[in-house]
Formats: C-alpha cells, structure tokens, sequence
C-alpha cells in the first residue's frame, strides 16, 4: 500500500521538521528556522497525497469513504489540522519561532498512530452509523478546532516560559527567549487561535447535533463525547469573557489555554479509552 | 415596601455577579464530569450490585444515575438561562450608551491619553489643513463627524460601531436553541417500537415514561435486512416500511440508518432490530417417572402440561444470555399455587439449571420472526434550534472577526503651524489596529506637507 508509506516518511519528517525549529530558536538561526517551515511545508503535501491516496485505496477495496472514520485516520487528519492552521498563521504573522510545539504535536499524533499497537491502522469499512456526508463536516471541522488550540496551546507554553523569566530581573532579556516574539504579540496570536479554534468548534459540535439528529433523532443526548466538547466549550468561552469583559491578558489567558487544551485532549483520547457512549468507535 | 424592592434588587445583582456565573459554570461541569463516569441509566438493582446498598441509594436519592434528567440539573440549566438574560440586560445599556454617547470636551489633554495618539504640524493654510485632513481621514478611514470644541475644530470618525451588539445576538441564539429543547420536550415526543418484519403498528412507546404514543398513521413493515461486509462489520440495516392511513397506503420507502423518514410531523429512524420468539417447542422429564411430555408454547400464553395439574408459560425471551446463547425465562404454576421459573438454555441442553420444579426442560424448537426497532419521534422545536445554532454561528464569526474602531481628531489654527491632534481606540484586535493607526498618520504626515501640491 503506498499510503501507508507517505505517512510513515510523513511521521519522521515531522519530527525533523519539529528538530529544525528546535534548532533554529536553540542557535537563533533564521536559516534553520527557515528550513523547519520548508519541510513543514513540504510534508504538509506529502501528508496530503497520503491522504487523497489512502482515500482512493479505500474505494479499490470497495469501501469507498474519507480517511476520516476512526482513530489512525482521525490521528493522521489531526497532524495535518495541525500543521495547516500552524503555517498559515506563520505566514500570516511572520514568526517563525512558533512552530516548535505544532510541528512536535503533529509527529506525536502521527507516531502515535503508527506505533501504538492499540490503533487499528487498515482501512476499515464505514458501520452504517458513520454512513453520511455529515462525517466528513463533523471530523473536519472539529479537528480543525483542536488544532488552533493545539497552536494556542503551544503558544501559550511559549508565552509562560518567556513571561517566568522575565521576572528573574533580567532586564535586557538574552538567551533563547528573547529571540520569540513580545509577550504583548503572544498574547494576540494565542487569542487570535482561540477564537479561530472555538468558531471551528461550535461548528463541530453543531454539524455533530445536526448529525446525531438524522442519524439516531436526538441532537443532544448527553453521551459523554458531546459532554466532554461541551465543557471544552466553556472553558474557552469561559476564557474569552475573562479576555472582553474582565481584561484578563497575558499569563491568565495563557493558562486557561492550557486548562482547555487539556481538555481538549482528554475529550479527543480520554472519553475513547475511559469511558463509552456514542463515539465508542472512535477508539477502533 | 422598601424591604421588598431591596430584596429584589439584591436578588437581581445577586443573579448578575459573575461570581455566580462561575460557581454555576463550575457545578455544571462538575455535574457533568460525574455524568460522564457514572455509567448512567442503571436500574436500582445494577447500582446495588455494582456500588453496594449503601452508595446506591445515594445515588438514586440524588438521581446520579440519570443525572442530566435530574430536576436539580435542569434547575442549574435554568440558573444559567437566567443569570445569562441578567447579565445581558445588564450591559446592553451601558453598551447603547456607549454608542450614543456624545463626545464632549475634547482637546490635546484628552486625545494623548489614548494608547493610540499622534500630533501633528503643518503650514499648510487652516481651510486647506482641514479639507485635507478630512479627506485623507474619510479615504483612509471613515468620514468625519464634527463635534463641539471650543475654539478649535473636533471631530470623531468611527467604523463598525454596531458590531459591538452582536455579542448579544450569541448570548440570543443560546436561549433560541435552549427555548428550541423546551418546546420539544414540551411538545413533541420521543418513542420507540419493535415491529415484527409483516405486522402494522400504530403506537409507539415514550422512551422516557414508557407511555404509549398513539401514532397519526400505521406502520408496517415489510421486510428487514441486515448486510455485512466480508470482515464481518455490519454494512447496512434497512427496513422496507409501508405507511397507511385508514388501511390506504400513503408512503412507501426504505428506512436506514442516517436516512430517516418523515410523514405528518413524524420521523422514523432505524435503530435497532433483532429477532423475537414466537413460539417454542420444550421437552418436560418428569423426574420421578421419567415421562416426558412435549409441549409447543407460544410467546407469553399459558398452556396447559397435560397429564399434570400445571400450567407452563414462556415470559421472557433472550438472543444471548450471559454468552451462553439463546435462553427461555419459563414458569410453572398449578391451581392456588405460587409459580416457579428459571431460565432454560436452549442450546445447552445437558445445563444442570435447565430445571423449573420436578421437570428436566430441554428446548427441542424455537420459531423466531425478525424485527426492526424505530425509533419514533416528534420534535416540533427541532427548527427552532436549528435557526438558534445558524444565529450563534453566524453571530460569533461577526462578533470576533469585526471590531469597533474610532478615531478623535482635534486641531486648531496656530502660528506659525496649525496642529492637528489624533487619537484611536478599538474594542478587538489591537495589533491589527495599530497598524492601521500607524498607516494612517503616516498618510495625515504625508499629506499635510506644506511643500506637496495637489
């Protein structure tokens, strides 16, 4: 199968991209930071020919469906959610420091799907629950959710190491530090992938319910899946209100990030492994 | 009097204090969080064996295992509801005042405060400075609105004002689709019914209650088909489904899953099927004299075990049973008697159990008729909830993709140069702005050079 190859040079060029950014901030070389985004670009469509590829292999086997229909494939779809959403904000703001933690989270997702003997990574075919167009717009749009947050996340990891030292009384900040961007431009970016990450979100639980309704005809039914997204909702909406009506900027904002992104997380892994309900064939 | 309005009063700041907003935001998600382990939906006895006595009637006394049915969850739903409306009532008017507000006193003083600000000189004459500082404003920005100033000359331009109001359109939409829910809850209803592959039915059962629905049409089903793929993984459940009225065929159609069918305000969806027992033929040993006696019992009606005082029923009927395959819940009972049963495995007949007082039971046949399970439902708030999801979709992408921009000028005619003050403020995306601030003035700079001809 040559998609499964495509992704498995997908996952270790990933991983020299995520070196390439490590190494460009570490020695705070433009060059080499360069690079990371050339790989990371150059992966990028490598991921996507593996994808179209897997896509089309699954209609010579007869199946015929997005490779977007369990754990491997949404694993893989969430690596280049991630990447996507990471470069076009680096070319949007012109920093390159950033991608050091998306381009990691895409080659851990990757790698996680490729070696982890619990992910099933043949094409199955679709059960007739997951037998609509709506799961191409649910996966989607989730994902492309969790992978603003995934940048946020990054960002704000970035932003709270950066912010921790500058309190250690080191005015005319040096190091690996200062060569990331001003805390006050953190912040904006770190908000600018939350409000992005939470559009694509409420989009993703509303395609869900719209779904959940044709399909089983309760939009909402409580599973612990929709529960989960929900209380991921809020915290981030939680978050924007401490951002317009309280003020709250830098370090706060940052950590409530990380709080959402780690729910994010567990209602991505923790609701499949832990706990069952609609979704359970999310962890096929 | 007083008394009473201040107790409102204090109930009504009470219910807009974001303390609130957070105490129950964090109750919701604690709720949830135990909603989401708990495995909900439990009968008593599961909770007992399963968490002991005690932790069970816990549970049941503070409904955890049905917990987002609970009237203390929809009471917390209903305390945001309500501390939402109030927090919103609140601010819409400072933001309408925000909005009107008339600019007063604006000078050099005022305009410096701001985070974005610029002074400005030039040569050019006070009519000429001004048509250009004007124009370069309304090309660049909006079009000015003088204000009041005392000798000099004031004016604010301002773009996207009211975008500042569709915040409140988000906060709307979650009440549209929360008064969506009621009103299916209220109005419509949910319910299920197994209908063997041949029978017409025309009432369901509510799931929740288990109240039958009398439904505005007959269902029969005509066939029931379950694919699978050649790894064994189901492929497609289809239900061939006939609707009548009044004994007239009104629709016909295939039902799946993901494809459901709707007639008068009704929807049915594929849920479920499975096979049903019609009637079982049984072999009863006596013990003590070895005869044995065959019996056909049809599902659920007594019949008489000739030559003995007894009656035999089957009254429950299992696919699989604890994975030992299908299994017959059977009772005995004679005249003035309490009935005995046990569960009789029908594929394993050498099963010890496999005994209801002094008979030995073996199952000889079982006639079964497939059936699919639909679920049956009515929800006449389903556009209402939609209509609240499109509004929150579309309300949200304005509300954090627009912003409300502003820009102060003041000048006044001075010699040798007239000065022109600028300052600006937005309520979303600084840095963006700031770059548009900057372009700006250097705009204002470039335009208001003496030396530059039209």
């Amino acid at each position: 199968m040559r998609s499964s190859l495509l992704l498995s040079i997908t996952t270790f060029a990933y991983l020299v991209c995520a070196l390439f950014y490590l190494a460009g901030v570490v020695f705070r070389k433009s060059s080499l930071l360069k690079m990371g985004s050339m790989i990371g670009l150059g992966t990028l469509i490598l991921q996507t020919a593996g994808l179209l590829l897997r896509w089309w292999e699954s209609y010579q086997l007869g199946y015929g469906h997005a490779p977007l229909s369990n754990l491997y494939e949404s694993l893989v779809f969430a690596a280049w959610a991630i990447m996507i959403v990471y470069l076009v904000l680096e070319y949007r703001s012109k920093q390159r420091t950033l991608g050091v933690f998306p381009a990691l989270f895409a080659f851990l997702a990757m790698a996680y799907a490729a070696f982890s003997p619990s992910v099933e990574e043949k094409i199955q075919p679709l059960i007739p629950a997951l037998k609509s167009n709506w799961l191409i717009a649910h996966v989607i749009t989730c994902f492309v959710g969790y992978a603003a947050f995934a940048v946020s996340c990054g960002i704000s990891f970035i932003y709270l190491l950066k912010q921790g030292r500058k309190k250690q009384a080191n005015p005319h900040e040096k190091g690996l530090l200062a060569f990331f961007p001003d805390l006050r431009l953190l912040d904006e970016l770190n908000y600018q992938m939350v409000i992005f990450g939470f559009l694509w979100l409420s989009v993703g639980i509303i395609t869900g319910s719209v779904w959940a309704n044709s399909a089983w005809g309760t939009y909402w039914s409580w599973d612990p899946k929709e529960t989960w997204s929900l209380i991921t909702w809020f915290i981030y909406a939680a978050m924007l209100h401490a951002r317009s009506v309280h003020d709250w900027r830098g370090k706060r904002v940052a950590w409530l990030s990380l709080i959402g992104f780690a729910c994010v997380l567990f209602t991505y892994f923790g609701v499949n492994f832990l706990l069952s309900g609609l979704h359970s064939y999310g962890s096929m | 009097m007083q008394n009473k309005t201040n107790l409102w009063q204090f109930l009504y700041d009470q219910l807009a204090s974001l303390k609130l907003t957070v105490i129950i935001f964090l109750l919701t998600a604690a709720s949830s969080l135990i909603g989401t382990l708990l495995p909900q939906g439990l009968s008593f006895e599961q909770l007992g064996t399963q968490y002991g006595p005690g932790l069970a009637s816990w549970i049941d006394f503070f409904q955890l295992d049905d917990l987002y049915h609970s009237s203390w969850f929809r009471f917390l739903l209903l305390f945001l509801c309500l501390n939402l409306i109030v927090c919103t009532l609140r601010r819409l008017p400072k933001t309408i005042r925000l909005l009107k507000h008339q600019e007063q006193n604006l000078g050099p003083e005022k305009l410096t405060k701001f985070s974005y600000h610029s002074c400005l000189e030039s040569k050019l004459p006070w009519p000429e400075f001004l048509e250009r500082t004007e124009r370069v404003i309304a090309g660049e920005f909006a079009p000015l609105r003088p204000v009041p100033a005392a000798e000099a000359y004031a004016a604010v331009a301002e773009k996207g004002s009211w975008t500042r109001l569709t915040v409140y359109l988000v906060h709307l939409s979650v009440l549209v689709i929360l008064v969506g829910a009621l009103l299916g809850s209220l109005f419509g209803f949910k319910g299920f019914v197994n209908i063997n592959v041949g029978q017409t039915v025309a009432e369901a059962r509510q799931v929740r209650d288990d109240r039958v629905i009398a439904l505005p049409f007959q269902v029969r089903c005509d066939q029931f088909d379950v694919s699978f793929y050649d790894t064994g993984a189901p492929m497609e459940f289809r239900s061939d489904l006939t609707l009548l009225e009044n004994g007239q065929e009104v629709l016909k159609g295939s039902l799946l899953v993901n494809d459901p069918m709707t007639y008068k305000g009704v929807t049915l969806y594929q849920s479920s099927y499975g096979s049903r027992l019609t009637q079982a033929v049984a072999e009863f040993t006596e013990r003590d004299s070895g005869r044995i006696i065959q019996v056909t019992l049809p599902f659920r009606v007594p019949v008489a075990l000739p030559g003995t005082p007894y009656q035999v029923e089957v009254f429950e009927y299992r696919e699989n049973f604890h994975s030992f395959g299908p299994a017959l819940a059977m009772g005995i009972f004679g005249e003035g008697q309490q009935p005995t049963g046990s569960w009789i495995l029908a594929k394993v007949p050498d099963f010890h159990g496999n005994r209801v007082q002094d008979f030995q039971v073996k199952v000889v046949g079982l006639e079964q008729t497939p059936y699919t399970g639909l679920q049956v439902n009515r929800d006449p708030g389903i556009w209402v909830v939609y209509i609240g999801f499109s509004l929150l979709l579309l309300a949200a992408g304005v509300t954090f993709y627009t912003s409300h921009r502003k820009v102060w000028i003041w000048a006044a005619a001075r010699a040798p140069r007239n000065v022109l003050y600028v300052a600006a403020r937005t309520n979303k995306n600084s840095l963006a702005f700031e770059q548009e601030f900057h372009h700006l003035r250097d705009r204002l700079t470039e335009e208001l050079q003496a030396q530059k001809r039209k």
